[in-house]
């Protein structure tokens, strides 16, 4: 008899709880629905957003430090439109030494960049030299670097990588500040690295070589800095 | 690795093509075979939101034949199953967008690497059709227990008939109510396939589970205790060669009639 009781008893909290769940699925097939509806509407697709989210990422961080794992971009419906909400975890703001030096090394790179295609329009075996020369230079410190290999362009990405190298050596008065943070973004550099690896497993193992050697001269980076950091106390 | 390449149609749309592909497609990979399911309704895609995909594409079937990106690249990855892959088609474009023998060199590709390729076919019997059947040689004709849909279905038949590369072809009876056949307000699943003269591969019960789990953007496979589900798993078996009973789908649905099941069970218990 007791199962019996049991077996009417589970039903009718089965019949319950059903009826909640089907509500609660209601509104997910109208979230989803909405937001399908909106980018068929506007032809939007994720490739789209992803590189909006990564141009995002670039210009934001040059003013503030920010949790880039975290950050959102996304398209709401609201009232019938379709609204970008975007939400940046803020760390803090950036100073103005590090904003100005952020924008000096944005402009540097341009110069770079502009140089390098007047270059490779002139003769195109000098840049395969260039590219031994940065390998041993680069160091990771600024923001730039996390996001410019959205395009997979392993030539870009060297750039940026250089282009840091000069930013650094611009803010090295706080040392103590810098490492901190240096903390906080390699954690997300090495968490964003692993996700592009896996979604570039089928690109050419060139960019993977490159996050390696990247790791170790992080490595050896950062035991020099603390050497440094000993020596000051 | 050959793999099978099926073409799910029915010539009638919203008889449930699309509901079809994605839970044999789930059923199939969750057996351990390695799916690649193709949507070709370019223009009206719907199986993305069926598997919960709709966010995560970023090519389309129009993109591989264009050479914008790999075939791999477009592949969608399931996000329960990774035996499980979405090629999508493109919201933007019409069925003109795509050709027969590229779909077909498309299918030859993906052939090597997978089990099995599962193509969800538009409705009607123009460019579309004749695209998604043309690298196919199974198909699954979806049908409902409806007149307009009985007709469509046998004119599908004798279209696939006619095609040398479609070896064989089955039936598959969607949205069956017991209810109803009990009364005789609807045909029994033996008169369709009496009248269509048709091998059946799967009876699938009327189910408003499948309301909701295309709400959740999860096909009903996953969900062992509804019915249609149950049904879908047992179609899945019989693509893979096993020799599975139809299943009864006379079973007490909504909850009054399981309270009357049940106390019915109890009396013939007691006796």
């Amino acid at each position: 008899m007791k199962e019996i009781f049991a077996d009417i008893y589970n039903k009718v909290v089965d019949f319950f709880t059903k009826t909640e769940e089907k509500d609660k699925t209601k509104d997910v097939a109208r979230n989803r629905l909405k937001l399908v509806l909106m980018q068929d509407r506007t032809n939007l697709n994720p490739r789209l957003l992803e590189r909006l989210r990564g141009e995002m990422i670039d210009l934001l961080s040059k003013y503030v430090v920010m949790d880039k794992e975290l950050l959102e971009l996304n398209f709401t419906p609201e009232d019938d439109q379709l609204a970008l909400m975007l939400s940046i975890p803020v760390i803090r703001a950036k100073d103005e030494e590090e904003i100005e030096a952020a924008l000096k090394a944005e402009d540097e790179e341009k110069e770079r960049l502009a140089k390098l295609a007047q270059e490779a329009d002139e003769d195109e075996d000098d840049e395969a030299d260039d590219d031994n020369n940065e390998d041993d230079e680069f160091e990771n410190d600024t923001e730039e670097d996390e996001n410019s290999d959205l395009e997979d362009n392993s030539q870009d990405n060297e750039e940026t990588k250089e282009a840091s190298s000069e930013l650094s050596e611009n803010t090295e008065e706080h040392p103590k500040k810098k490492k901190k943070k240096k903390h906080k973004k390699k954690k997300n550099q090495q968490l964003e690295e692993n996700v592009e690896n896996e979604e570039n497993k089928q690109e050419t193992s060139n960019t993977s070589e490159q996050n390696e050697n990247n790791n170790q001269e992080e490595v050896k980076e950062e035991q020099n800095e603390e050497n440094k950091e000993e020596h000051q106390e | 690795m050959t793999g099978r390449v099926l073409v799910i149609t029915s010539g009638k749309g919203g008889v449930g093509k699309t509901t079809t592909t994605a839970n044999i497609g789930t059923a199939l990979a969750k057996a351990g075979n390695k799916v690649v399911l193709i949507d070709t309704d370019l223009g009206l895609r719907n199986l993305d939101l069926l598997l919960g995909l709709e966010n995560r594409i970023v090519y389309t079937i129009v993109d591989v034949v264009e050479e914008r990106c790999k075939l791999k690249q477009a592949l969608v990855k399931d996000k329960k199953n990774p035996n499980l892959c979405l090629l999508a088609a493109a919201q933007t474009r019409d069925k003109t967008a795509i050709t027969g023998e590229q779909l077909k060199s498309i299918c030859e590709e993906l052939k090597e690497e997978n089990d099995f390729i599962i193509i969800d076919c538009p409705a009607g019997i123009e460019q579309g059709f004749e695209n998604a059947t043309a690298g196919a040689s199974e198909a699954i004709v979806v049908a409902t227990p409806e007149m307009s849909a009985v007709r469509d279905a046998d004119r599908i038949i004798g279209l696939l008939e006619a095609k040398e590369h479609i070896e064989k072809y089955n039936l598959l009876l969607n949205r069956v109510r017991p209810n109803l056949i009990k009364t005789n307000d609807m045909m029994s699943v033996d008169d369709v396939v009496e009248i269509l003269s048709c091998k059946l591969i799967g009876i699938i019960p009327e189910d408003t589970g499948i309301i909701t789990s295309t709400n959740k953007g999860e096909p009903i496979v996953n969900d062992e205790k509804s019915l249609a589900g149950q049904a879908y798993q047992n179609v899945a078996k019989r693509i893979m060669g096993e020799d599975v009973e139809f299943l009864d789908i006379d079973q007490p649905q909504d909850f009054i009639s399981k309270v009357k099941a049940f106390f019915l069970n109890l009396f013939k218990k007691e006796a």
